[in-house]
């Protein structure tokens, strides 16, 4: 493949691979306790270390870094406060953020300032080797912490009340999470851009949430949806000259609209589906049960009553009871239920 | 006896307790003493404060005033917290990622184990076993939103009894759960209580829990009104002392006190929200 012959497209692509594995893995548990836009603020934040590695000279991925964990830090604090005005100290945090960054690098020698689009919307195909090893360790680090307390992180992402009665340790958690979003951010900003990060966190959740059953499945799936959108989008992006972070954020959520639409048909299709069964013998002359008649065959978790060469299958509702038509043979268990 | 292990002491004791929230005080210097073994029913209409004084004793309200003591420890300091088990005030399950029933539950087996030791085969087993105690062994494996209402409340309870607490603590579990349910709820607490799990169920309204608790302690505007038996803070039937208007909603499931020398007031309840 010719994207593969370049070497900025090889390390594109390997970055591209570590976030979008790692940023759902971390996306999921804020999408669970309705944070989502967390990673936006430290982003916002996060740009300001930026503005300070490039001004002092020294990397700007470190110092942003230390800054969003900073960041993340200081606002767990004021949530586990919970005062009503934290809302308003978030606020100034991230914005302040966002302001000082511009302001800094605006005060940087001429020519190293035009960097600040690079940030906010991601120079994917200017990763170093160096930045491939910083985006490595980092990736293994916050997979290993979600490998390790994933399911503290959930108890404490679904019930923080319940959490809390019962001893689990809720603040250092909720640090801990902050801290890895704030890692995820910063590995995300070359592939995505800052301004997008939040992006690539969420919508691969958003989708994984529609499909699966159990969080496990979610968390799983998320990172499977974020990786394979996240590679396709910076190739792409390569072939079409767009930049790679809008690239692959439309790409998510043009998946996320397409499931999202997939799930809402199958639901109406069964509801119609269903009202069509209940019609068949809508006023049905008597209840079915032992001694009606009718033959009562085993189907699943449920027996049907096979009325003249077709099956029907009780329903109990508010309105008393009406029979589903379960076809002519034995369909799949479970077939036609809800 | 030298030692005063946490083992000793009562499993709930406040002494001149005012608890609240920030600074403000919803249960002011309450008295209160629930020895181990115990079925308490913390009663009072909306806004009593019996939510209040049960989240105190869990250390989810302030203590703005006077000692709580959980399980023989001060509430901040009790250090195996894993053997209390909570039921919050809430309807459903409703974490916006799905979970299944057993994911739900497992958390209550979490507080018990160290931050960093996942959970075993002795810990799979007592899911099993409190999914089953609530009935729902046969969902196991399924989304908890796909479950009821009643179900649903259903699975918090098992998450609590997963941990096998020493203290089980309930924020009104029956309040809009099918009589169904409730009748299998108590049947769950009746097995425990006689384990000899300490109770302490915060509701407005005992129904189906009246054959399980014995002691019942009356919040009213922050104070404790009425502490004991239960038979003496009956159901009313009738009307008793209190006339329904015309457009005032009957009480469904009261209780009045029968004892002036605590209180001459009768309380009345919140019946329907």
């Amino acid at each position: 493949m010719e994207v593969l012959e370049y070497g900025f497209m090889q390390r594109a692509l390997l970055a591209s691979l570590l976030v979008g594995l790692v940023a759902p893995a971390v996306g999921i548990f804020l999408v669970q306790r309705r944070l989502s836009l967390l990673g936006d603020g430290l982003g916002h934040i996060a740009l300001t270390g930026v503005a300070i590695g490039v001004l002092t000279s020294t990397a700007p991925v470190g110092a942003a870094l230390v800054a969003a964990v900073l960041g993340a830090v200081l606002i767990e604090l004021v949530r586990a406060r919970g005062r009503t005005s934290g809302d308003v100290a978030l606020a100034v945090l991230f914005y302040g953020g966002i302001a000082g960054g511009v302001v800094l690098l605006s005060l940087a020698p001429r020519g190293q300032a035009t960097n600040l689009e690079s940030y906010l919307f991601g120079a994917i195909t200017t990763t170093s080797g160096d930045d491939l090893v910083v985006f490595s360790v980092i990736a293994l680090l916050v997979l290993a912490v979600v490998g390790l307390l994933g399911q503290r992180l959930y108890a404490v992402s679904d019930d923080e009340e319940y959490a809390r009665a019962v001893g689990l340790p809720v603040l250092a958690l909720n640090i801990v999470l902050a801290a890895l979003v704030a890692s995820t951010v910063v590995l995300s900003m070359r592939v995505v851009g800052l301004l997008l990060i939040s992006a690539l966190m969420i919508v691969p959740s958003a989708v994984a949430q529609l499909l699966a059953r159990s969080f496990r499945q979610a968390l799983f799936l998320a990172c499977g949806i974020g990786l394979v959108v996240s590679v396709s989008g910076t190739t792409a992006s390569y072939y079409t000259g767009t930049p790679s972070g809008g690239t692959i954020v439309l790409l998510a959520i043009a998946l996320f609209l397409v499931v999202a639409a997939a799930v809402a048909l199958r639901e109406a299709t069964a509801r119609r589906r269903h009202r069509r069964r209940g019609e068949v013998h809508a006023a049905h002359p008597h209840e079915h049960g032992e001694g009606c008649g009718h033959r009562p065959v085993p189907h699943g978790d449920h027996v049907d009553y096979d009325h003249d060469g077709h099956l029907h299958a009780p329903h109990l509702t508010a309105a008393g009871v009406h029979y589903d038509e379960h076809g002519v043979e034995v369909p799949a268990p479970g077939a036609g239920q809800r | 006896m030298t030692d005063r292990s946490p083992a000793d002491g009562p499993a709930v004791r406040l002494r001149d307790a005012s608890i609240g929230y920030d600074d403000v005080p919803i249960v002011t210097r309450v008295d209160l003493t629930v020895q181990r073994g115990e079925a308490v029913a913390v009663l009072g209409s909306n806004g009593s404060g019996k939510t209040t004084l049960a989240r105190g004793m869990l250390g989810l309200a302030t203590v703005l005033g006077g000692e709580v003591e959980l399980l023989g420890a001060p509430v901040g300091r009790l250090r195996e917290r894993g053997r209390v088990g909570y039921v919050p005030q809430r309807h459903t399950v409703s974490g916006a990622v799905p979970a299944t029933v057993r994911e739900v539950v497992s958390v209550g087996r979490l507080a018990r184990r160290g931050l960093f030791r996942r959970l075993g085969a002795a810990d799979r087993v007592a899911v099993g076993e409190a999914v089953a105690a609530v009935g729902l062994a046969d969902r196991m494996e399924e989304p908890v939103a796909s479950l009821s209402g009643g179900q649903q409340r259903r699975v918090l309870v098992a998450r609590a009894l997963a941990a096998q607490p020493e203290l089980l603590v309930m924020d009104e579990p029956t309040a809009g759960v099918d009589a169904a349910s409730q009748q299998a709820l108590a049947e769950v607490l009746a097995r425990v209580s006689a384990a000899g799990t300490t109770l302490l169920v915060v509701t407005h309204e005992t129904g189906p829990l009246s054959g399980v608790l014995t002691r019942a302690v009356v919040v009213d505007q922050g104070h404790i009104r009425y502490d004991g038996p239960l038979t003496g803070a009956e159901p009313a039937t009738g009307h008793g002392d209190h006339h329904c208007g015309p457009g005032e909603e009957p009480v469904r499931a009261g209780y009045r006190l029968d004892q002036p020398t605590v209180s001459t007031r009768p309380v009345r309840l919140g019946g329907g929200r």
